[in-house]
């Protein structure tokens, strides 16, 4: 009895190390694999997979402590991984902090972050509000090339009951205390305004003129990208008639860091 | 006679620390100190990843949209949406129409009130969307689809009859991913603005249903 227990022991194990063998087989890179993924080994005790670039997605895989990921893609805050055996889906990048490239390096994902103030980067932002009574509605780009410095290409759109205007503007911001919560900045800038008079009410023909901006506003970081925006600016149109025209502007809007 | 002994014992200590060190630091006090405080370790090296981001939807839709008093017209269009997390996205759209014939003018008989030009109908509008449910949809039995429902809102433009009207945007959307690029959405909008065609200033509400087409990249 004895032994032929110890005989079917034998033969489990055999039929493990069988099995072990077969998956270490398996372990060849996936095939859908593009060239120069980045190869590289987990670190942490384990590593979650899901399989959508969201926390409502189910986790259907786990990567262990050694195990091999290619980096394939981001997406937001996720990162798409093929797995050995031919799994593929999606890591959050924080679950990335221990990861260790061929030559046993640390490997950190870049995510763009405001609160880097020393980093350049581009922001994207959209904006509502009211352009001397009318309401307008405006898309900014802008480029932060030091810390306190940034520049900004500026379109808002306006569209009033006596008239409706276009502005585009070149801007200059200077934030003076850029590690702020809730940071200031001041803004200096020039563009064209378009004002075309509603037909209906006056006859009068569109206007092109040259305007002089100036502006103060704040900004405050919902998240690590995301930034509330609010702003008070000053247009200044220098006119072909008699008088210069004075515009004020309110503005509430976003900012994304791209 | 314990407490008298600590102190003493303390004092000592202190006494020899002080001869100590002054002797420590002149006999050679880099090779010494640094034997003891620098670690043993060689600096660890990081590297920033050069994965590539992949935030940016493209997608293209065609669709119904009713504009009051002028009927329910088919509506084409292009959107461009960046991810900003699994949450929120931002989108730009625009999209194209052509008014029918308002019942006023098919009522009176008379003479149309909009020249056809003036019945082209374009919107655009900058809008915030908020991935309220991601999760799976479930297709017959093989298939678990991506998915996300959403709301979304925004601001925009609205132009027809030779005036522009500016336009706040509500509505609520479904995205089913097929891969991971390419996703089939449905998208159902208010455009609420005000004209002033009919004589007096009303504001209109105007539906919209559009099915669409994105990719990311």
């Amino acid at each position: 009895m004895l032994r032929v227990c110890s005989r079917f022991s034998v033969f489990c194990i055999a039929l493990l190390l069988m099995c072990s063998g077969v998956s270490a087989r398996s372990l060849a890179a996936p095939e859908e694999v593009p060239e120069g993924a980045e190869l590289v080994t987990v670190g942490s005790p384990f590593v979650n997979i899901y399989t959508g670039p969201g926390r409502g997605y189910p986790i259907f895989h786990v990567a262990e402590y050694g195990e091999q990921l290619w980096l394939l893609k981001r997406r937001t805050d996720w990162v798409k991984v093929a797995a050995h055996r031919d799994k593929s889906g999606w890591v959050r990048v924080a679950d990335l902090n221990e990861i260790y490239g061929e030559d046993g390096e640390l490997v950190r994902v870049p995510l763009p972050d405001f609160s880097d103030v020393e980093s350049q980067h581009f922001h994207l932002g959209f904006s509502y509000g009211d352009f001397a009574g009318a309401n307008s509605m405006g898309a900014t780009l802008g480029y932060r090339f030091t810390r306190n410095l940034s520049v900004e290409l500026r379109a808002t759109q306006a569209v009033g009951d006596f008239s409706d205007s276009q502005t585009y503007q070149l801007a200059v911001l200077h934030q003076p205390y850029p590690h702020w919560r809730l940071t200031p900045y001041f803004m200096l800038g020039t563009g064209i305004n378009l004002t075309s008079p509603n037909a209906t009410i006056v006859a009068t023909s569109d206007r092109r003129d040259t305007a002089m901006l100036t502006g103060v506003g704040v900004k405050t970081y919902l998240s690590r990208r995301f930034a509330l925006r609010a702003e008070y600016a000053n247009h200044y149109l220098l006119t072909s008639r008699e008088n210069n025209q004075e515009i004020v502007e309110w503005k509430l809007g976003f900012d994304v860091y791209l | 006679m314990e407490t008298w002994f600590r102190r003493l014992s303390v004092a000592a200590a202190t006494v020899a620390a002080l001869a100590a060190t002054p002797a420590v630091v002149a006999q050679d006090g880099d090779d010494v100190l640094g034997d003891i405080i620098s670690p043993d370790l060689e600096r660890r090296e990081i590297r920033e990843s050069q994965i590539d981001s992949e935030n940016i939807e493209f997608s293209t839709f065609a669709g119904v949209i009713n504009v009051e008093d002028f009927g329910s017209n088919a509506l084409y269009g292009a959107a461009l949406a960046y991810h900003i997390n699994e949450d929120v996205f931002m989108e730009a759209a625009y999209g194209e129409t052509e008014l029918g014939e308002s019942s006023f003018e098919r009522l009176s008989g008379s003479a149309p009130l909009l020249t056809d030009e003036q019945r082209k109908l374009s919107f655009y509008n900058l809008s915030l969307a908020w991935n309220l449910f991601p999760g799976e949809y479930f297709v017959f039995g093989d298939w678990a689809l991506n998915s996300s429902l959403y709301l979304i809102g925004g601001v925009g433009n609205t132009s027809f009859a030779d005036e522009e009207h500016f336009t706040y945007n509500v509505g609520a959307g479904a995205r089913v991913l097929a891969n991971d690029w390419l996703a089939v959405r449905l998208d159902f909008r208010d455009h609420i603005f005000e004209h002033e065609i009919f004589g007096e200033a009303q504001t209109t509400h105007n539906l919209s249903a559009q099915l669409g087409v994105s990719f990311f990249f």
